[in-house]
């Protein structure tokens, strides 16, 4: 399915990921949204063009909640798949780059589902086939009946060496997390932006390098939060430009001085709001979504100083999983009775 | 070396006739900007189909875009009428 030949087409890609964006749900919508029940919501789904079809297809299967986390799930991997097939040339490398943490996320569900000896069903409904992995691969991951016939598997991909040598380690301590690191960690190697040069690419860059910052940001205070005896420099991803590991040990123990160092840093501007938030409200679930909205925001402008570039489709991306993210916590907190007040906090909105 | 001086001054300010006669020139310069427009519509249409693939009611907007740097050429043919 590679596609790396050729010229890239930006233009093309672009115009119509800015129609697909055009058309996500916007602040008026979620409002209404909060006061409907699951199944006003799934018929509210069904009038969109982007989930029209598959509310359709599953609405024979499933119904309520579940309908409507089916139907994200597998609009969100229709769109993604799209755009990746919409790429050629370079760009399509770009696109596939930022993609591929879905690759990481099914190796990691179908390495699970074996080790719980899930039924083959259940794993193929948590799949999201959005990554640069196709039906046909995950097809043979979901058949595989052992660890080491799937990580077999995977030799030809970019998760197979990490796996390969992360085998031995399960084999000898018989738990997952040797395997899930090796995953998680060459998704971010593949992150890694030392090969991104050039002015448009260079915003690509200080994209990625915010999302990782930002990822460790949230690490280290969830970790502070928890009060767990762990180092947070176990969990400490490479790539970011804010932190290095030995600091951010340091400050995950002291908030406030983090706080301090995001607010000197370049996202400072852009964070203000939920600095403060976090300063005043002691409410990490806040700074968390905060922190989501505001890279959601540096994408959007990014895509707005460089119109034809991949940021845009980036951009794009991120907007859409936030939708996906707000309307399954819309659906789960009204399951679980919660008022359209607190069901609003909990969701990401510009 | 001053014999050849005449001759390179006759070269040099292309007494006799020039390299490219006029018509031609007016001629080259409209295939230039032809090409340059084709350049345009390389990216504009591509967007424009794009565009369309999602909403067809753009068909119409899509194809006015595509078509604008066309002018180029038109104001290009100026040039063969003021030489004629």
């Amino acid at each position: 399915m590679s596609k790396s030949a050729g010229t890239s087409n930006p233009e093309y890609v672009n115009a119509r990921v800015r129609s697909r964006r055009a058309g996500l749900y916007e602040e008026d919508d979620y409002r209404k949204l909060v006061r409907m029940s699951p199944a006003e919501i799934a018929r509210f789904m069904e009038e969109s063009p982007a989930y029209e079809e598959e509310i359709n297809r599953l609405g024979s299967r499933f119904s309520g909640v579940d309908l409507i986390e089916y139907a994200l799930n597998a609009s969100l991997a229709e769109d993604f798949e799209d755009i990746l097939h919409w790429c050629e040339g370079e760009l399509y490398g770009h696109v596939a780059r930022y993609l591929r943490k879905f690759d990481a996320w099914n190796v990691k569900t179908v390495l699970r589902g074996i080790y719980a000896d899930t039924e083959r069903e259940a794993v193929d409904d948590d799949l999201i086939r959005a990554g640069e992995f196709d039906g046909k691969l995950l097809d043979r991951l979901l058949d595989a009946g052992a660890i080491d016939e799937a990580v077999e598997m995977l030799s030809g991909t970019v998760f197979g060496d990490p796996l390969a040598d992360a085998l031995e380690d399960y084999e000898s301590s018989g738990v997952l997390v040797p395997l899930e690191n090796a995953v998680d960690r060459a998704y971010y190697e593949l992150l890694r932006t030392d090969d991104l040069s050039g002015e448009a690419l260079a915003e690509y860059r200080e994209f990625l390098e915010a999302e990782i910052d930002f990822r460790n940001a949230i690490n280290a205070l969830r970790l502070a939060r928890s009060g767990a005896d762990l180092d947070p420099s176990e969990y400490f991803i490479e790539g970011g430009v804010l932190f290095t590991a030995a600091e951010l040990s340091q400050l995950a123990s002291n908030t406030d001085e983090l706080v301090a160092r995001i607010r000197e840093s370049r996202y400072g501007d852009a964070l203000s709001d939920a600095l403060s938030e976090l300063e005043g409200a002691e409410s990490l679930i806040g700074f968390e979504h905060a922190l989501e909205a505001a890279l959601l925001e540096y994408a959007d402008s990014l895509g707005l100083i460089h119109p034809l570039s991949v940021t845009p489709v980036v951009s794009y991306v991120l907007a859409k999983e936030r939708e996906v993210d707000n309307i399954r916590a819309i659906a789960r907190g009204k399951e679980a009775g919660l008022e359209p007040d607190e069901i609003e906090d909990e969701l990401v909105i510009l | 070396m001053l014999e050849i001086a005449p001759q390179l001054a006759s070269v040099v300010l292309q007494d006799a006739a020039p390299a490219i006669p006029p018509l031609s020139a007016a001629a080259l310069g409209v295939g230039l900007a032809a090409f340059g427009a084709g350049y345009a519509e390389r990216g504009i249409g591509s967007a424009a189909i794009g565009a369309v693939a999602e909403d067809e009611d753009l068909f119409v907007q899509g194809l006015i875009f595509t078509v604008l740097p066309e002018t180029l050429v038109i104001l290009a043919l100026v040039a063969i009428f003021l030489v004629q």
